[in-house]
């Protein structure tokens, strides 16, 4: 039990340095060197994974709130304490990740002063920051009254109902309303996911799943600190004992678990519900808005769609409908996670995902955001075990545990033991991760050099003084080939072949990767010259007579069969050996480099032409059309010869 | 309101508006020319206007459409960006956070984001706002040699542009782009090929703020709505425990019903 905390803790210690790494090259080097995002996509992971679905994930503040204090079902009593806590650090940690998000993290006051009323997000983060502030003053009285302070608790506590209505009006209001921030993009949102309740899509999801991530947050506790709880009485370690203490029926023997199953099953049914509202809402706009079509007709996105519902919900309902799933702890806590993993996915397919075929580009998230997204929520996570083991959060009993178990080594009267008690035991292992971790997360993460000019390509390197053969690695790193250029440019048309591979716009000015004419190796392509081929087949063979070329067709096609492509013989057949794989690194050093056209031509034609501009009295002579003029009939001409080829 | 008028079958596409355009805001020459290559659209921070080849001879021009109705001007969190008094959509630098909302929210996909350098802005074309303040022409329609981009009042605009694709019908498609495309735009288009690959797209007409805004009007409603539900909701069950409570249930439900007095 001990044991298994303290792994847990070294392991979130270990993304929260890689993390912190994150952050402070974030900071440093801004968003375009740390993170994939681009103009195509300019939400990431921050913004969708840690706000949006951080915050959803967070709801149980207010669902239980609701229950509790305004309904008034004592039943859950016992849970709005760890509630409003997770709910305060949900959103604590949802914030702080934002500040990484946005670009100018010191301007993150503006809105405070700046209004909008007609912006949503205007709306979101009023809505955040006054819920944030309503769930510390929910939470102060659980901290204050160890410090017995009993008049401000005895205020607070008065409050307490009132608070609690401006919370869950507030909760309603900004979680639909992050729903409504992507009613703005209805041409961009791929249609499965843009709709008109999309509000009410995110109010109900976040609501049920919130209090399924509770449920999964008290499970993981009780796992953690107090597997009696939950789990019931345990023998030889884990297994709970069975008890034929059914008094309902008496066919069925069922597991004991703790004391506090019946409560969160009860609870479970109260998400479950509202995951079941929420997929019939969504069952219900498939109808209304005709989007069959698009569902079943086989779209990646379709499949995310149908895995994300089942996981949101079609799973954490089976699961608890069924009697014995609920009632275990098992079966609940899979249908909490399912329910939580398909909330987060929702999110990132709303904010994220949805968006890639409108941007005709794909984004993964870098591995700095990855390392800054986990390091904040694991940050968070060890935040809430130092007061889940040092405060009354879970249990009323917090102290008897600590006597029994001896997990607590020192008593709590004041902040400084408090403090000693957190640090002293786990800071050395911490020490020892930090130096292990961090000095791995600077070099994984540390970015790549991106100049002005965007020019960083590995440039070919020649096997002979001419450069008549080039060692290219055709963006392959780490491999590369023997490239005759020469013997390509006199093939393609002498000093007018430039064009054909280099200048053809290809992003980061990329070297052309060869199969973009070889690819079609083995058909008949204008790459292959039939005409040349007869002549050195035949001195190959060395066929004899006068025109030996004319008796070599049998060779490569095959015999009775129309001499067209498909009775020829692949080329592989005889240029095996043409075409081998060279390893770069064990190349020797003194290789002349060659830079890439695109390099050559603007630093030699630009930089001339740019110096003469100003000597000469010539303005425009450092214009593109200059040397441009013809490029684009050329490429037209091209393009109707090669067809298909020259467009991709 | 002033708006651009482009003549699709006038352009020749030899960028000198472009070219303008980087002289007059200052923007980096050489990144801009790397630009051109790498950015699908030819936009980016340093390159506010471009000019794509959309058919054989044919070229458009795109740049921020200066809607009449903007969709970045409603998402815009802090109110960043405005409507000149002239119809130029304009960004202040001094109050973005860079929470990038407006490049989700523009249906042309227009601003771009310095993502380079560690102090981003949203960059994006102003129509030369600081210049046709004064009545001077935007710097792309003064440099443009065969006057395929007229600049001028807007429904002067719209008359001339219906008038000449009356006058030769032969000739042009019957339509003018940006007169209703998400509520009208500043940047009207006339041509004789179908723009829908060019950003525009005949479908909508209505303003993309049309979607949200009626909603948010209802935010403040909504919420004292749900308030009040709650209070009433507490003060029945309250009640109710009351009554039940006087039948001798606990001591803790009239202990903290002494803490609800407040609400």
């Amino acid at each position: 039990m001990l044991n298994k905390a303290r792994t847990l803790k070294d392991i979130l210690w270990f993304f929260v340095f890689f993390g912190l790494v994150a952050g402070i090259f974030r900071l440093w080097f801004g968003l375009g060197a740390t993170t994939n995002l681009t103009d195509s996509v300019p939400w990431g992971l921050w913004k969708v994974l840690n706000m949006i679905a951080g915050v959803a994930l967070s709801t149980c503040g207010f669902t239980i709130g609701f229950l509790v204090y305004v309904l008034r079902v004592e039943k859950f009593k016992p849970l709005i304490k760890p509630a409003i806590f997770v709910a305060f650090l949900g959103y604590g940690s949802s914030c702080f990740a934002l500040l990484f998000d946005i670009g100018l993290p010191y301007r993150f006051w503006h809105p405070l002063f700046m209004w909008n009323e007609h912006s949503f997000l205007f709306e979101v983060f009023w809505c955040v920051m006054l819920y944030f502030s309503v769930t510390f003053i929910e939470l102060m009285p659980n901290i204050l009254e160890k410090y017995k302070l009993k008049k401000t608790v005895g205020f607070l506590h008065k409050i307490t109902i009132g608070v609690v209505i401006i919370g869950i009006s507030l909760s309603t209001l900004h979680h639909s309303s992050l729903g409504s921030l992507f009613l703005i993009t209805p041409y961009r949102l791929f249609p499965l996911w843009y709709s008109s309740l999309l509000p009410v899509y995110f109010f109900t999801s976040a609501a049920g799943c919130g209090i399924m991530f509770l449920i999964f947050v008290k499970i993981l506790y009780s796992k953690l600190y107090n597997p009696v709880s939950v789990f019931g009485e345990q023998t030889n370690g884990k297994v709970p004992v069975v008890c034929s203490l059914n008094r309902n029926d008496g066919n069925t023997a069922t597991k004991e678990y703790g004391k506090d199953m019946p409560m969160l099953s009860s609870l479970s049914i109260v998400g479950a519900s509202l995951l079941a509202i929420y997929l019939i809402l969504k069952i219900y706009d498939l109808f209304r808005l005709n989007l069959f079509n698009t569902l079943l007709i086989g779209t990646w996105e379709s499949w995310i769609y149908i895995l994300e519902l089942l996981l949101t919900a079609v799973l954490p309902l089976v699961l608890v409908i069924i009697k014995k799933s609920r009632r275990s702890p098992y079966g609940l806590g899979t249908a909490t996670f399912s329910a939580s993993l398909g909330l987060a996915l929702n999110r990132l397919d709303v904010g994220i995902i949805g968006y890639f075929r409108d941007a005709g580009s794909a984004y993964f998230p870098s591995l700095t955001e990855w390392a800054l997204g986990i390091g904040v929520i694991a940050a968070a996570a060890l935040v809430f075990l130092f007061v889940a083991e040092n405060f009354s959060i879970f249990d009323e009993q917090w102290k008897v545990y600590k006597i029994n178990k001896g997990i607590f080594k020192a008593s709590f009267d004041t902040i400084n033991r408090v403090w000693q008690a957190a640090l002293h035991s786990g800071l050395q292992r911490t020490t020892i991760i930090g130096v292990f971790v961090l000095p791995i997360a600077f070099v994984l993460m540390y970015p790549q050099y991106k100049s002005d000019k965007g020019i960083y390509v590995v440039p070919a390197s020649g096997l002979n003084t001419i450069r008549s053969i080039l060692i290219i690695n055709a963006n392959t790193p780490g491999m590369s080939t023997e490239f005759p250029h020469l013997k390509h440019q006199e093939t393609l048309g002498k000093e007018q072949s430039c064009i054909e591979c280099h200048h053809i716009s290809l992003p980061d000015d990329k070297s052309t990767p060869c199969s973009r004419c070889h690819r079609k190796m083995f058909e008949k392509t204008l790459i292959f010259n039939h005409e040349m081929h007869k002549g050195w087949v035949a001195a190959d063979r060395q066929i004899p007579g006068l025109q030996p070329e004319n008796k070599t067709c049998a060779i490569c096609h095959l015999p009775g069969l129309p001499k067209d492509i498909n009775s020829a013989v692949g080329c592989m057949e005889c240029h095996k050996e043409d075409i081998h794989v060279a390893n770069t690194l064990n190349l020797p050093k003194q290789f002349l480099y060659a830079d890439s056209y695109f390099y050559v031509m603007h630093k030699r034609c630009i930089g001339c032409h740019q110096e003469r501009k100003q000597g000469v009295n010539k303005p425009n002579l450092d214009q593109c059309s200059n040397c441009h003029q013809s490029y684009y009939t050329q490429y037209e001409t091209k393009k109707e010869l090669y067809g298909s080829l020259a467009s991709d | 309101m002033v708006a651009v008028l482009m003549d699709i079958t006038k352009c020749t596409g030899c960028e000198k508006c472009v070219l303008a355009c980087i002289e007059k805001n200052n923007l980096n020459l050489e990144k801009s020319y790397f630009d051109r290559i790498t950015a699908r659209d030819g936009l980016s921070s340093d390159r506010f206007l471009s000019i794509n080849k959309i058919d054989k001879d044919r070229f458009a021009r795109l740049s921020c459409m200066h809607c009449l109705d903007p969709a970045c001007i409603s998402a815009c969190l802090v109110g960043g960006i405005t409507k000149s008094p002239k119809g130029a959509v304009i960004y202040d630098p001094d109050k973005c956070i860079g929470c990038r909302y407006c490049m989700l929210a523009c249906p042309f996909h227009i601003p771009r984001y310095e993502w380079n350098v560690t102090k981003p802005f949203m960059k994006k074309c102003n129509l030369c706002y600081d210049r046709i303040k004064d009545d001077e022409l935007p710097a792309c329609v003064e440099a443009c040699p065969n006057k395929a981009i007229v600049f001028g009042d807007r429904n002067k605009l719209l008359k001339q542009a219906h008038r000449t694709i009356n006058s030769k019908p032969e000739k042009y498609l019957q339509h003018v782009w940006g007169e209703k495309e998400y509520g009208g735009t500043s940047i009207l288009c006339i041509s004789d090929i179908d723009l829908a690959k060019t950003g525009w797209s005949d479908k909508p007409v209505t303003p993309i703020p049309h979607l949200t805004e009626p909603l948010i009007e209802k935010t403040p409603v909504i919420g004292l709505t749900v308030g009040g539900f709650l209070v009433g909701l507490n003060w029945i069950i309250r009640r109710r425990m009351e009554f039940s409570g006087q039948n001798g249930e606990t001591k803790n439900q009239t202990k903290k019903e002494d803490g609800q007095g407040d609400a």
